[in-house]
């Protein structure tokens, strides 16, 4: 009989090039044009932050002559033009690129500290304990994040970068952590869950092992777009005059120095707006793509 | 079967699920996924628990294992008491009684690597680290059946069968003594099955284990089971050897199940016991045999809606929970007084029994 | 035959994916006859249920039919209709029964509303006319008190209900074919008898012919009078069901009867097909099957196998049909030996 009973049946072919799920997503990503460009950008936009004091042509602080290099339309010398105070805007924009990604990132490090904190632990201690942490939530979530931020800000009576970053992060980790706890839910009673607690895995284990590294994909995707709010909304204050003090250069301090004439001095507006909204764009198309890169396991 | 006491043992073990309506959720009714169910495990034996949906064979299984918690009942492990360990107890217990899972897919951690996976218990049990962990897992995966050198593959890599052999060498990697198999070959295509299922019999002579065997497909479970025990509404209603329960079953439940069997064989076109209508919901279950509404069972009558029927002896090793079979210890007189007619009588019809 | 139903010849069926063309279904031919239940057999990856999709031609992207011809008796060709003849063939000249019946019912609309829909769609008759043979219909499927059960929702039917509405919603029209892809897989063993009982019986009643889709053997046996075998997108077998049972000839067939354990039939260990089924975007040169084969020779590696015929009504994709002595001579498959595991 030549069906006998054979014993190795189990993997034979060589399998294919190795494919770890974060191999996969960001090869999927990669796939698309729009975020090969996107990619391609932002990270045109990040060198320029990481190596601004070696590429700026001028100091960003100076102000080296106040009378006759002020409000100086984009010249071969002054590409972008000079601002009021008579400083080059190029150096500017450029140092701009450093400080408001720098505090894009770190905001949003912030709010996902927060925000995966809480709602993991909402969603994995579940009853009364997740029932009072959504409610205080629900309180959070209902003021408005910008009014927040503007409150808290003209009553501070100076702050520095440090402070603005902890406020700005403090206030956007409400809608994170609401997905993140929905997630665990979802979660935690997946088999592989009920898996690790028949081989006695502790409570803290699951939550580490099993439960965050599948929290990974709507994670990046939320922080992406976090920092990209981030970055929109200190502009904002800036213009509001609440944003990073002065003189340091970030791409909302520079529209508002430009502010009261922004007709005349439309550089000051055009070129820090032309980088942000790169780089919101960008980052938006990188978040777009990488959830679709999940959804389609 | 060697020694005397029995491996596990399961004593009046009920599991109730509350069903709760309203805005304050209150309580108004439970599902009795498991009600007063009793057996032994001996060691070194495959117990078959076989039935349909519902009856409570799975949450059976994870209740031993208090993945579940029971309502009630009693389990003991080598004489221990399991329902009152503690969590360090339980912990300890958990390389000792192990669970292969069903479905291939959403078993196995989709980012963990394989080997991290098979590795997990090693770590948590302080088994083994380092390389001589590695070298565990290298020998776990070469005795399932796969290529050790994959071991940093993910699952999604790996076919339904190949996962669910992942799950086995999980399962092992603690050197259990018990395995709750919940239907691990009923997610995987024919060919395949056959593979999984003479792994683990391999594994089970190689290893001195014992295993309870969850399963809906009957075939199987005659195949791989030394007893079987059938449930229904979360009851055990027949309780024998494999040999005597494939060709002597006693409970009508159990007939109908047989006879519902498709056979591989054209010229074998027999006849069929249908049972009317659907399984009845387990929150609201019949009274007296939960069984009685679809029974066949000629001497079928307004006794078998009013008594819950004992599960009892009726030939050495061969337990059934029918008053209607002799013998039984419910009297004809107890039976008529609550409006029996038919007296008992034995009934086993053809279309039941595979030759 | 007689005239056939349905005529397929040389459907191909291919997936566009990330990892290459998956060619699910790649040459399959066979025709269905009125009033016969075809049973069409195969596990996982063989290409059975991409057929059944592609017959009603709801093959959706990265998937489309490549290539090929499903005729129907009137001459037509499915695979070239346009849109709104398409649509006039589903449900009514052809019909569907699908695995799972909650996916297969909307959750929003009562189920009697949802049978008597397929008679407004295709008859164009009232509400009321439609509503009262949707009510006529679920009582000829069974489902005791089908007037008032024809107002609840699927969620309120457990999955036996569920499969009878869904016979109910494919036979309304009275169809010349229904496909049946795997219909009673995901129900209870007991229930699935009740269900093959009532489709066996339906056909007689309605004379439809059935393509009765399933990796169950024992399903093939109980319902079907012919049966096609499918493994890796190719059909590898047809005969009657008898001659199929008694004498399989390809040894995919073969292997498949051996390794399904059998009640009273006491076996030491299950025999065992090793290895798995190739990857759809990489089928083997030659014989698909040959890797898994313990009778394959060097020109089953180089040689494509037509459809031999072995017998009056039997095919079988082999080349043991020419070298039927090869037989005698087994050996370990190609895959065992190449995937023992080193020391």
């Amino acid at each position: 009989m030549p069906w006998q009973t054979q014993d190795f049946a189990g993997n034979t072919a060589p399998m294919r090039l190795r494919e770890s799920p974060l191999g996969l997503a960001l090869r999927r990503v990669l796939r698309k044009r729009s975020s090969r460009v996107a990619f391609f950008v932002l990270g045109v936009i990040l060198l320029m932050g990481l190596l601004a004091p070696l590429i700026a042509p001028y100091d960003p602080a100076a102000q080296p002559d106040i009378v006759f290099l002020k409000s100086l339309p984009p010249s071969f010398a002054h590409p972008f033009g000079t601002d009021p105070y008579s400083r080059d805007v190029l150096s500017r924009v450029i140092y701009g690129a450093r400080l408001s990604l720098m505090i894009g990132v770190l905001a949003t490090i912030v709010s996902l500290t927060f925000g995966v904190a809480y709602g993991a632990i909402a969603g994995y201690a579940g009853g009364a304990l997740d029932a009072v942490m959504m409610r205080v939530l629900d309180a959070f979530l209902s003021i408005p994040r910008l009014l927040l931020l503007i409150g808290v800000l003209v009553a501070w009576p100076r702050y520095s970068v440090g402070a603005l970053v902890l406020f700005l992060g403090l206030t956007g980790w409400f809608g994170l952590s609401r997905i993140v706890r929905g997630q665990v839910l979802a979660l935690k009673h997946a088999e592989f869950v009920t898996a690790a607690q028949a081989l006695g895995a502790s409570r803290r284990r699951i939550l580490w092992r099993h439960l965050l590294p599948n929290l990974v994909s709507p994670i990046v995707v939320a922080a992406t777009l976090g920092v990209a709010h981030v970055i929109v909304l200190e502009a904002g204050l800036a213009y509001l005059g609440i944003g990073v003090p002065s003189p340091s250069a970030s791409w909302g301090n520079i529209i508002y120095d430009g502010a009261d004439q922004p007709a005349t001095l439309w550089w000051m507006s055009l070129f820090p707006g032309l980088f942000m909204v790169l780089t919101v764009m960008t980052l938006n198309i990188l978040a777009e793509a990488l959830s679709e890169a999940h959804e389609r396991r | 079967m060697n020694g005397t006491e029995p491996l596990v043992s399961v004593r009046n073990l009920k599991k109730e699920f509350p069903i709760r309506k309203g805005v304050l959720s209150r309580q108004v009714g439970a599902v009795k996924a498991v009600n007063d169910v009793s057996f032994d495990v001996a060691r070194g034996e495959t117990l078959g628990v076989v039935g349909e949906s519902g009856c409570g064979k799975t949450t059976t299984g994870r209740a031993i294992l208090r993945l579940i918690e029971p309502t009630s009942g009693e389990i003991s492990f080598e004489g221990r008491d399991v329902r009152s360990m503690g969590t360090s107890e339980l912990r300890a217990l958990r390389r000792e009684m192990q669970i292969i899972f069903q479905d291939p897919v959403s078993s196995l951690n989709p980012r963990m690597s394989i080997g991290a996976i098979i590795r997990e218990g090693l770590t948590i049990h302080k088994l083994a680290e380092g390389a001589a962990a590695d070298a565990r897992v290298s020998q776990l995966l070469q005795e399932v059946g796969l290529r050790p050198e994959y071991s940093n593959r993910y699952p999604h890599e790996f076919s339904g069968g190949q996962r669910q052999r992942i799950g086995i060498a999980r399962a092992l990697s603690v050197e259990p003594k018990f395995i709750v198999c919940d239907e691990p070959v009923s997610a995987l295509d024919v060919s395949v099955q056959a593979q999984v299922i003479n792994l683990l019999e391999d594994l089970q002579r190689d290893h001195d284990l014992t295993y309870m065997f969850i399963a809906h497909d009957l075939s199987v479970v005659e195949h791989i089971a030394d007893r079987v025990a059938v449930m229904y509404l979360g009851k055990i209603v027949e309780l024998a050897t494999a040999d005597d329960l494939y060709r002597e079953p006693l409970m009508p439940y159990t007939q109908a199940l047989l006879s519902a069997v498709p056979v591989a064989d054209p010229k074998a076109r027999k006849e069929r016991i249908l049972l009317q209508g659907d399984v009845p919901s387990p929150a609201n279950p019949p009274s007296g045999c939960v069984f009685h509404p679809r029974c066949h069972h000629p001497a079928k009558d307004a006794a078998c809606a009013a008594i819950v029927p004992p599960l009892e002896e009726k030939t050495p090793g061969h337990f059934v929970a029918c008053i209607k079979q002799p013998p039984t210890t419910v009297s004809w007189e107890q039976q008529k007084e609550a409006g029996g007619v038919h007296p008992p009588e034995r009934y086993l019809p053809l279309a039941a029994v595979h030759a | 035959m007689t005239t056939p139903l349905l005529s397929i010849r040389d459907l191909r069926t291919w997936f566009y994916t990330e990892s290459g063309v998956a060619r699910a279904v790649d040459g399959v031919s066979f025709d269905i006859g009125a009033g016969e239940t075809l049973g069409l057999v195969g596990e996982s990856g063989s290409g059975k249920s991409v057929t059944a999709l592609s017959i009603l031609r709801l093959i959706q992207p990265p998937g489309r039919i490549e290539s090929g011809s499903v005729i129907e008796f009137d001459g037509k060709d499915i695979v070239t209709l346009g849109d709104a003849e398409i649509r006039n063939i589903r449900g009514n000249r052809i019909s569907m029964i699908f695995q799972e019946p909650m996916s297969a019912l909307n959750p929003v609309f009562t189920v009697g509303d949802q049978v008597a829909e397929v008679a407004r769609v295709h008859a164009g008759v009232s509400r009321k006319e439609a509503w009262d043979r949707a009510v006529e219909m679920l009582a000829l499927t069974g489902i005791p008190d089908a007037e008032s059960r024809a107002k609840q929702y699927p969620h309120q039917l457990s999955g036996g209900m569920r499969q009878r509405v869904l016979i109910a919603m494919a036979l309304m029209m009275k169809p010349a074919l229904v496909i049946a892809d795997e219909p009673t897989t995901a129900l209870d063993v007991t229930i699935q008898a009740q269900i093959l009982d009532l489709l066996v019986d339906l056909q007689k009643k309605i004379g439809t012919s059935i393509l009765m889709i399933t990796h169950d053997l024992g399903v093939i046996a109980e319902t079907a009078s012919r049966v096609i075998v499918m493994y890796a997108g190719e059909v590898v077998e047809q005969a009657e069901v008898d001659s199929l049972f008694a004498k399989p000839h390809h040894p995919y067939t073969e292997g498949l009867m051996h390794s399904m354990p059998h009640i009273g039939h006491d076996q030491e260990r299950l025999n065992v097909i090793p290895g798995t089924v190739p990857a759809p975007t990489e089928w083997p040169s030659g014989c698909r099957f040959r890797e898994r084969c313990p009778y394959s020779w060097d020109r089953c590696e180089t040689e494509h196998p037509p459809l031999y015929q072995i017998g009056e009504d039997h095919v079988s994709r082999c080349h043991l049909a020419i070298e039927p002595e090869r037989r005698n001579h087994p050996h370990p498959p190609v895959v065992v030996e190449a995937g023992v595991a080193a020391a």
